[in-house]
């Protein structure tokens, strides 16, 4: 199986082509240049690398999220439109569960995504035989009530991954004796992601695939909290 | 005979998702528009987050709709183009995205395109343009006035110092209790009432081109204010009928003075504010007033707001000249003629 797989999730941009497992060619830029930018050149670039084109790629694997919300976008309309213009399996893996792949085997893994004032995206994956089991799904969630739910474990099993400086400081207050990855030690890595997404059942409805954002939009947010609903299936985007 | 040119094209500045193929800048094989208005009247207004996830869950339904309805496939197709700027960043970039994508995915030469540009060239679908020509450009993002000197290029004699007058529209509306987007509802009270209240004509006096609407809007939602205090009860069509007095009369100071200096055979009107009917009345009365051999132009109802038919028109003319992008290409979300 031949696998293009890229993640813009975080910070650095990652483009991994994978075939039977064997990973042909792999680009990471931490460049400060957008990932809007970079994206396709990298792309074109490693499958140059691998001698294939675009039609030989079997299936599309990207990071769905969450994350930054433009850079999760940026990757999944890429991989939605490739999949749909070339009729190509799709298959989008969580961007925590791919900061999971980071993690010692070990440990109960908590990859975090830094959603500011101490709150944070998180999951909690238990490694079983290189499968990434979840043990807790993917949420938002405050620092604060996610230690709450960790406190079952052994701090010593504990390891998290992607932690902002802020968010390392939370952790070490709350378990000294946890491991933790930070954002500049934890590089997602698109090759990992191919590998995940191996296993993972394409999308179904190209159309319908979009990114997990894990959290509604403030002016939904506050449109909601005003006892707003939807009547139904109201489809707010309609074609003219 | 000189072969046909196909371009798929892609528009997403804003909050509608729009894919067209355009045969040779001047035939429309198709055009797919799905607008968010619904999701944004809840807001009040464009929420930009909301407009960038809407984008993404419309874009390739756009583009397989499109294909469908001109019946052709990658294989007709000469260019992919995608507006670049100006709009809202994160709108712009899915459009950018998916016509980088399908460009790199079929072999396809990539145009940008200047939304601006396209609005202009959005009359290409009523006439046969002659330049030079003067563009009146009148939206909720921009009030411009274009002199087109030849096929793709641009000078800006006037702009507007302060609100475009679309968001003008926009802002009188809320307070006369009208939902976004407010220009129509206005433009039909207007058409009723009496221009009683004589708002400010900012700047007619002024030697320059450029306008501004930020003076007429503050002196309308005072008036609104101090009758709400006193208790008064003002009429509402009459109201709309002042606000858009002032508002042609600027326009058609500003535009005229430009057509002295700059006289052309072709006066075209583009942007959402060019459905205006009022708009549309004024223009044709002071022409015929003036005795000017001059045709007015206005986009189709259907291409006065944001599309991907008129970016696939403006598209043909950088395509004849060999003017293509790279898959590096972003989003220029201030963009502007004078910046290219
Ligand atoms: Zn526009």
């Amino acid at each position: 199986m031949k696998i293009l797989a890229f993640d813009t999730s975080n910070k650095p941009l990652s483009v991994a082509v994978v075939v039977d497992g064997k990973v042909l060619a792999h680009l990471e830029s931490t460049e400060k240049k957008t990932h809007s930018v970079t994206i396709l050149p990298d792309i074109k670039k490693a499958l140059t690398e691998s001698n294939l084109t675009i039609n030989d790629i079997d299936l599309i694997a990207v990071a769905k999220g969450p994350g930054s919300y433009t850079g999760v976008r940026i990757a999944v309309t890429v991989a939605k439109t490739l999949a749909d213009t070339l009729h190509k399996n799709l298959v989008g893996v969580s961007s925590l569960e791919l900061l999971a792949a980071d993690g010692d085997k070990a440990h109960i893994l908590v990859p975090l995504m830094d959603a500011r004032n101490d709150n944070a995206f998180a999951g909690v994956y238990q490694n079983s035989r290189d499968k990434f089991v979840s043990i807790i799904g993917d949420h938002h969630t405050s620092m604060e009530k996610l230690f709450e739910a960790l406190k079952e474990y052994d701090e010593n099993q504990l390891e998290f991954i992607n932690a902002t400086p802020r968010l390392q400081e939370l952790i070490q207050n709350q378990f000294p004796n946890a491991k933790i990855i930070t954002v500049e030690d934890s590089l997602p890595d698109a090759a990992k992601l191919a590998k995940l997404a191996e296993s993972k059942k394409p999308v179904t409805d190209i159309d319908d695939f979009i990114p997990t954002y894990l959290r509604l939009t403030q002016a939904e947010h506050d449109w909601y909290a005003k006892g707003h609903k939807d009547d139904g299936n109201v489809s707010y985007v309609e074609e003219v | 005979m000189e072969k046909d040119t196909l371009i798929l094209s892609f528009e997403s500045s804003c909050d509608e998702t729009s894919v067209a193929v355009i045969k040779n800048g001047k035939e429309i094989l198709s055009n797919i528009i799905a607008t968010q208005i619904k999701s944004h009247q809840r807001f009040g207004g464009v929420v930009p987050e909301v407009a960038s996830r809407h984008h993404v869950e419309e874009v390739t339904k756009c583009i397989d709709l499109a294909l469908d309805k001109a019946k052709v496939s990658y294989e007709n197709l000469d260019a992919v183009a995608v507006t670049y700027g100006p709009g809202l960043v994160g709108s712009l970039l899915i459009g950018i995205m998916a016509a980088k994508t399908v460009a790199f995915a079929h072999n396809l030469p990539l145009i940008k395109v200047n939304h601006l540009a396209g609005h202009i060239y959005s009359a290409n679908f009523v006439t046969e343009l002659q330049y030079p020509f003067m563009s009146l450009l009148v939206s909720g993002g921009h009030t411009e006035l274009v002199l087109v000197t030849a096929p793709g290029v641009f000078h800006t004699l006037g702009d507007t110092r302060d609100d475009a007058v679309g968001e003008a529209y926009d802002k009188i509306g809320r307070v006369l209790g009208i939902n976004y987007p407010a220009g129509k509802k206005v433009d039909e009270m207007a058409a009723v009432g009496n221009d009683t209240f004589n708002f400010p004509r900012a700047m007619v006096q002024e030697d320059n081109l450029d306008f501004s609407f930020s003076g007429l809007k503050s002196a309308f939602i005072n008036t609104v204010h101090h009758a709400d205090q006193v208790n008064e009860e003002l009429n509402k069509d009459d109201l709309a009928a002042s606000f858009q007095g002032a508002v042609l009369d600027i326009l058609v100071n500003k535009t005229f003075k430009a057509l002295k200096l700059h006289p052309v055979k072709q006066l075209i009107v583009g942007g959402g504010v060019s459905a205006n009917q009022g708009l549309r009345k004024r223009l044709a009365e002071e022409i015929e007033k003036r005795n000017m051999d001059m045709e007015l132009v206005f986009p189709p109802l259907r291409l006065c707001g944001d599309n991907a038919a008129m970016i696939g028109a403006m598209a043909q003319i950088q395509y004849d000249k060999g003017d293509f992008a790279e898959l590096d290409l972003n989003a220029d979300p201030s963009l502007d003629f004078d910046m290219e």
